[in-house]
């Protein structure tokens, strides 16, 4: 069992802000941006943070990253206090908050590697090296020598990713890095998260995408008001929903496929329909289509039936989202989006 | 406080001397390489002192009706402010270097601050292990380099143009006075960073500031002209001191602060204590602002 390389205890966090109502004179209002926020990041893990905008997602990372000091509780990262050691919490995190905003434009995305390797005490030597294999591994040869003024916001996040990984530490905090990313490219950053998991190192990775949590996550937290309404892993999630996931077959089914069937371990019930084609359309409830699908079929295909079509409906991470939040992710993302384009276009 | 969590990786070292140094190098030169790529930064810079003396210069001997009796109306003027002296170019045209040196290393900080505040840089650094009194040395030995070019080039200009001979008094002990004076600056500029990061504005203060300083550091005309009250303010000003010292040097006149051992221990008493002012105020607002809504925030 892995050990916790991050722990939140009680974390709150509460800012105070002028509210400024026509013809009233001036309030002060207080924002529980987080309240009493416990978890454990195990060592090795990957971490995904979900949750609406204005969940409190990014007050928890910028507090665990010593960005921010906590109103009250405390946490630890890498061993190191983060209102008592914060320097040393720095030292120990590699991160990516800000998509591609944190480099200089005047500079070259080698130039900014450059600089932040040594802000992150990298030895010249050793930097050099390091800037020579990220760019090899996140393929920046072509555009790495040039201003980031020129670059696409494609480009400048993958600079920003690489930003991250300069000091090689132990721990990354990724805040939704395949924002504006093309699908080849997020997919080949994924892949690197993954490697990079698999060399050992913890990540706390926040998106709007549930397929890549999904992918990526060992386990996810949902963050809502301020506080964790959902921990565990994403099956532990979907089936703390306590909803079935439902597999239709269609097919030629011989009259005992539906008794067969109902035998199978982890099958709810099965309800069978005579289709206009002839064929037989059967909806079959489990728990767990995915760690039953193949005794579904070898049920049936044993009894001489004959399968043409398998469509699941699984619980997903989305379903679980809504259920917790009463939002889906894609809504808030656009709302947000919107809200960005308006205010640009004021 | 004994570790809660794990712990591994090279954030459990600490770094050393050399770490610092090679802060403060990578930061300068990647400022410097900023500003290269800003093309005609640079040459604003030295020819604005210029013209700011070129203006009183041109008045003043147009008003007396030439230079010699502009010459002499100056020497009447600053006799009686104790500082007599006929050289009203030089007087005009040090003024005006000294105040745009001050100006570039009290507003370069603020400046700073707000860009990378605006350009999410300031949060970037803010994530990182570097100790903020090496990036300030990076920035603030930056800002040293860019006056002194622009201090250097501009005097040169301005003596061509002129015709004065910047090099007739004690050039060595004016450069010293100079120098002496630069920590005092970075410590109001520490100051100022630390107001600029708190109140998220830098024009409008600098646009105030500025005028403010060059009034209050006496760059066309001696402080005792002041009355009483607003010439102890102004003389309590660290850049009045610099200035002031710099020109009694070159111009081999008296200072207003005395004899130069006065002079010196002023300027050294202010280099010591105005840094230091200057960066625990920078750390304190800091930590409010971290308490409140953090530094990106802009």
């Amino acid at each position: 069992m892995a050990e916790p390389i991050i722990k939140a205890e009680d974390l709150t966090k509460t800012f105070v802000s002028k509210e400024r109502k026509r013809g009233q004179p001036k309030r002060k209002k207080e924002i529980h941006a987080l309240t009493d926020v416990s978890l454990d990041i195990l060592d090795g893990e990957v971490f995904g943070l979900l949750g609406p905008n204005g969940a409190g997602k990014t007050t928890l990372i910028k507090c665990l990253t010593t960005l921010l000091l906590p109103t009250s509780g405390t946490a630890w990262v890498n061993g190191f206090n983060i209102t008592e050691q914060e320097d040393r919490v720095r030292a120990s995190i590699g991160c990516m908050l800000m998509g591609d905003r944190g480099l200089y434009w005047k500079l070259t995305g080698r130039e900014n590697l450059d600089y932040f390797g040594a802000l992150y005490h990298v030895p010249r030597a050793d930097r050099l090296k390091r800037i020579e294999y990220l760019i090899g591994l996140l393929k920046l040869e072509d555009f790495v020598d040039r201003t980031v003024e020129t670059y696409s916001s494609g480009q400048r996040m993958i600079v920003a990713f690489a930003k991250s990984l300069i000091n090689d530490a132990p721990i990354l905090f990724l805040d939704e890095p395949t924002v504006t990313m093309d699908v080849p490219t997020a997919r080949d950053l994924r892949q690197i998260v993954k490697d990079l998991n698999k060399a050992g190192k913890t990540i706390l990775y926040t998106t709007h995408l549930m397929h890549e949590a999904e992918e990526l996550c060992d386990r996810v937290a949902i963050i809502d008001h301020g506080g964790i309404i959902a921990l565990g892993t994403t099956d532990e999630l979907k089936r703390s929903l306590g909803r079935e996931d439902v597999v239709q077959l269609e097919g030629v089914f011989p009259e005992d496929s539906v008794a067969r069937m109902r035998a199978v371990p982890g099958i709810r019930a099965v309800n069978a329909v005579a289709m206009d084609s002839g064929l037989t359309k059967l909806d079959v409830a489990c728990l767990d289509s995915r760690a039953i699908l193949s005794k579904i079929i070898e049920a049936v295909t044993g009894n001489g039936a004959t399968i043409q079509f398998i469509k699941p409906k699984e619980v997903t991470l989305e379903d679980v989202f809504i259920a917790k939040t009463g939002r889906t992710l894609s809504v808030d993302t656009r709302v947000v989006a919107e809200k960005g384009a308006a205010a640009r276009g004021r | 406080m004994a570790a809660e969590t794990v712990s591994r990786g090279f954030g459990l070292g600490r770094p050393g001397w050399r770490a610092s140094l090679d802060i403060v190098r990578t930061v300068f030169i990647a400022r410097l390489r900023i500003i290269l790529r800003y093309k005609f930064a640079i040459l604003g810079e030295t020819l604005l002192p210029v013209v700011f003396a070129a203006l009183p210069i041109l008045l003043g001997t147009a008003i007396a009706g030439n230079e010699q009796a502009a010459a002499d109306n100056f020497f009447a003027s600053t006799s009686a402010a104790g500082q007599g002296t006929t050289e009203f170019r030089l007087y005009m045209l040090l003024g005006a270097n000294t105040f745009m040196v001050v100006s570039l290393m009290l507003w370069l900080i603020g400046y700073w601050v707000r860009r990378e505040q605006e350009t999410g840089t300031l949060e970037a650094l803010y994530l990182t292990p570097a100790k903020r009194i090496d990036v300030l040395a990076g920035v603030t030995s930056y800002t040293l380099v860019r006056a002194l070019i622009a201090f250097s080039t501009a005097m040169l200009l301005g003596s061509l143009l002129f015709g004065v001979n910047p090099l007739s008094g004690n050039f060595g002990v004016a450069m010293g006075y100079f120098l002496l004076g630069v920590p005092a600056l970075w410590g109001i500029s520490f100051f100022f960073g630390a107001l600029v990061m708190r109140m998220k504005e830098a024009n409008a203060v600098i646009q105030l500031l500025q005028w403010v300083v060059s009034f209050a550091m006496g760059i066309y005309f001696p402080v005792t002209f002041f009355g009483p009250v607003l010439k102890y303010v102004a003389m309590s000003f660290p850049p009045t001191l610099m200035n002031d010292a710099m020109r009694s040097s070159l111009l081999a006149i008296e200072s207003f602060y005395g004899p130069w051992y006065q002079v010196l221990a002023l300027m050294l008493l202010a280099a010591v204590t105005v840094p230091l002012l200057g960066y625990e105020f920078f750390l304190r607002t800091e930590r409010r602002i971290k308490r409140d809504q953090g530094v990106g925030q802009f």
